[in-house]
């Protein structure tokens, strides 16, 4: 009754032990009930555990490899989670695997891109296998919110743009300050010499020096 | 019972960056296989979507909405087209998997790799000056030798993750991005 699923790639290999659940009339080479799973990689530590940690670990890969897709390296599955999965190093894949036995130290398995797909391989040949008549729960793919998409710009990228505009718009108000204003038109001129007169003192003199008539020749200045 | 493949994000078009994504995937395809048209036309038989891409000039035609190639048509692709392109896409790279895969990883010998990465890269070059419109930034850009090395390496890296059957909602969930 025992039934064994097994899943190979190049670098991994995933086994899924279990039964079928006669309560819901499985037939008999059905699995819908994991009892056990192991992972075997070529030259690294085997991992076994139970239903839920085969969850966790589809739970983090899976959703990782979708964000990566579009570009958007990030770690899934923190916190309390048995499985962590993150960018590492010179763009490797940094796997985490936090024990449910006391005492036991955190595995750290670093994988490239290639294995990195071998796993996502088995796990995807796992959930679409007819005969595991067991619900996973996966998060469904979804496209990605523009914030999360922007986080993979680098930041100097980011504001090269805004930086960039606001500074021309500075530096053209401040060649525009800069200019100095027009000279003011001869026929503009006389209201405001006319009001200035009418501000002075009487025995103010006008600064300006008194043209004859219309021969423009300064006129001798008389003295107080 | 299995997953499924899951229900699919709501019909709506694919965004105009998500349509070049696809084309340039696509055209990596072509890239690692030198009868990669041939196979597209002839996936699109075994897969049942003759009826959309009756032969080879329809699907090309449907190609051609990507805004960087040289024959550009304006419009949007129908979503019920991208999804039979998008699984077009991950059935050939279900198949060609072993080369992407070779490409990737870091157990093989640097010089092997770089090998193939030249070979991947000159063929991906000689595709994009005969069907893209080289006046377009983002192709200029993935031509480069150094500026687009990352570009056509996360290509391939997306093409691994989204190959087969699984690979379907994650890589329709990305060309749904709403931005680059």
């Amino acid at each position: 009754m025992k039934q064994t699923l097994r899943y190979d790639q190049y670098s991994c290999q995933l086994m899924v032990e279990g039964l079928p659940d006669v309560s819901v009339g499985q037939s008999s080479n059905a699995i819908g009930i994991i009892t056990a799973w192991r992972l075997a990689w070529v030259g690294r530590p085997e991992l076994e555990g139970r239903r839920e940690h085969l969850c966790a670990l589809m739970g983090a890969v899976l959703p990782y490899a979708r964000h990566l897709i579009s570009g958007v390296s990030r770690n899934f599955g923190e916190g309390d989670q048995p499985v962590t999965i993150g960018p590492g190093e010179g763009g490797d894949h940094r796997l985490e695997l936090r024990s449910s036995q006391p005492d036991t130290p955190p595995l750290q398995i670093c994988l490239d891109d290639a294995e990195l797909a071998d796993l996502v391989r088995v796990l995807d040949q796992l959930r679409m296998d007819p005969r595991l008549q067991l619900g996973l729960p996966v998060p469904i793919p979804e496209p990605l919110r523009p914030r999360e998409l922007l986080d993979r710009i680098p930041l100097h990228r980011r504001l090269a743009a805004p930086v960039g505009g606001a500074a021309a718009l500075v530096i053209a108000a401040s060649l525009a300050v800069l200019q100095p204003p027009p000279a003011p038109a001869p026929g503009s001129a006389a209201p405001s010499s006319s009001s200035s007169e009418a501000s002075r003192s009487p025995g103010q003199k006008s600064a300006r020096p008194a043209t004859d008539g219309g021969t423009g020749t300064p006129a001798t200045t008389e003295k107080p | 019972m299995a997953q499924e493949s899951s229900p699919s994000p709501p019909s709506r078009p694919l965004p105009r960056r998500g349509l070049e994504r696809l084309d340039l995937m696509l055209l990596c395809m072509e890239a690692l296989d030198f009868n990669g048209g041939e196979a597209m036309v002839w996936m699109s038989g075994k897969m049942g979507f003759t009826n959309l891409f009756p032969n080879r000039v329809e699907l090309w035609k449907r190609r051609c909405y990507n805004p960087l190639r040289r024959a550009y048509r304006r419009g949007e692709l129908e979503s019920h087209e991208t999804d039979a392109l998008i699984r077009i896409l991950c059935e050939m790279a279900d198949r060609l998997y072993p080369m992407l895969r070779a490409l990737l990883s870091a157990a093989e010998k640097v010089e092997m790799r770089q090998r193939r990465w030249e070979l991947f890269d000159d063929r991906l070059a000689q595709l994009m000056r005969e069907r893209m419109n080289p006046r377009r930034s983002g192709v200029r850009q993935l031509l480069d030798p150094e500026l687009g090395a990352a570009q056509r390496r996360r290509l391939v890296q997306g093409l691994a993750l989204g190959a087969g059957v699984g690979g379907f909602d994650r890589l329709k969930a990305s060309l749904m991005d709403p931005v680059s």
